[in-house]
């Protein structure tokens, strides 16, 4: 990996970009505060950043979208199971207890913030620095938070090598939802993107 | 009363506008989670309108908006997407779309789309 210095400099600016227009739409969309912000950019490998997930022993519902287009990144989003509700609760404009049980709806309602989420961090870079790229149709699934981030990990064929971790702290105002939202960007598609701009002497 | 299909895979989405079409006196006539579903029920429903999101499994807004519009040139298709990017919006424009709301919106901004196909000139309260 010979990402440098200015590269992550750059690489930083652009995710706060994007996660800042991410949580202005999904306030929008909630019609109350949603609250991203970037903790921590850094390289892990498998082991290293499962263990941490492996701590919260809850389990989660998890959305995972992936990127297409001249850069690629790959987007988690999980909370826990009793969160979703409250989720679909604020999606229907209902008042927060009204979901009952996690269904159809609940599970449509993190699908869509994953997908609200994932195409407005598309919309900045591509609006912002000339990327092309676009999401593809998030995919859903329940089990423990561990067990959800390795799932991504490896589908991304990185048990072996280390990667770039973008890490945020991710609430919903008024509401006690603490939830996850992880970046994986492929390193060697953005390093180009980023030496187009120039910005790098 | 003019027939609407919503296609949206996210049921959230198709129960929340479903919602603001029947407040604003729209007839909800069916639902499609995809393309190909929406074309099926196209054919089947001959709705007055459709709102087509564009990021679905199996077969996307936009194959099924061309579908639509080769079955019927006439058909009013409204794209409803969270891409909001120029390439996405001269591609749907490009194979017939009658217009392009960005999620998420305002209600009125939907409701006003409605309107414009329609050429009904009652105005939308902001």
């Amino acid at each position: 990996m010979n990402i440098d210095i200015n590269h992550l400099k750059v690489f930083e600016v652009m995710t706060r970009l994007s996660i800042d227009r991410a949580s202005r739409a999904l306030s929008k969309t909630l019609k109350t505060g949603a609250k991203i912000a970037l903790s921590n950019i850094y390289i892990t490998d498998l082991t290293g950043a499962t263990e941490k997930m492996n701590e919260d022993t809850r389990e989660m519902a998890g959305v995972m979208v992936n990127f297409h287009g001249n850069v690629a990144c790959k987007l988690l989003f999980m909370l826990p199971m009793a969160g979703t509700l409250i989720l679909t609760d604020l999606f229907l404009r209902q008042p927060i207890g009204t979901a009952k049980e996690f269904d159809e709806a609940s599970e449509s309602a993190i699908q869509e913030v994953g997908n609200i989420i994932a195409a407005h961090i598309c919309n900045a870079l591509v609006s912002n620095f000339d990327a092309t790229l676009v999401p593809l149709p998030p995919i859903v699934h329940n089990d423990y938070a561990g067990v959800l981030f390795s799932s991504l990990l490896m589908e991304q064929g990185m048990n072996e090598e280390s990667f770039l971790l973008i890490d945020t702290s991710f609430k919903i105002l008024k509401t006690e939802l603490d939830c996850y939202l992880f970046l994986i960007p492929e390193l060697k598609s953005f390093e180009k993107l980023i030496d187009s701009l120039g910005v790098c002497v | 009363m003019k027939k609407i299909l919503v296609v949206d895979d996210a049921k959230v989405v198709r129960m929340v506008v479903s919602q603001i079409l029947k407040r604003n006196g729209y007839q909800v006539i069916g639902e499609a989670a995809n393309g190909r579903e929406a074309f099926e029920k196209y054919k089947a429903l001959k709705p007055d309108a459709v709102t087509m999101d564009i990021t679905m499994p199996e077969v996307d807004g936009i194959q099924g908006l061309k579908d639509i519009i080769a079955y019927d040139n006439q058909a009013k298709v409204i794209m409803i997407s969270a891409l909001d990017q120029r390439d996405a919006l001269a591609e749907a424009i490009r194979h017939g779309a009658a217009d392009y709301v960005v999620k998420p919106f305002e209600d009125d901004r939907m409701i006003s789309a409605l309107h414009e196909i329609f050429g009904d000139s009652t105005p939308v309260e902001h």
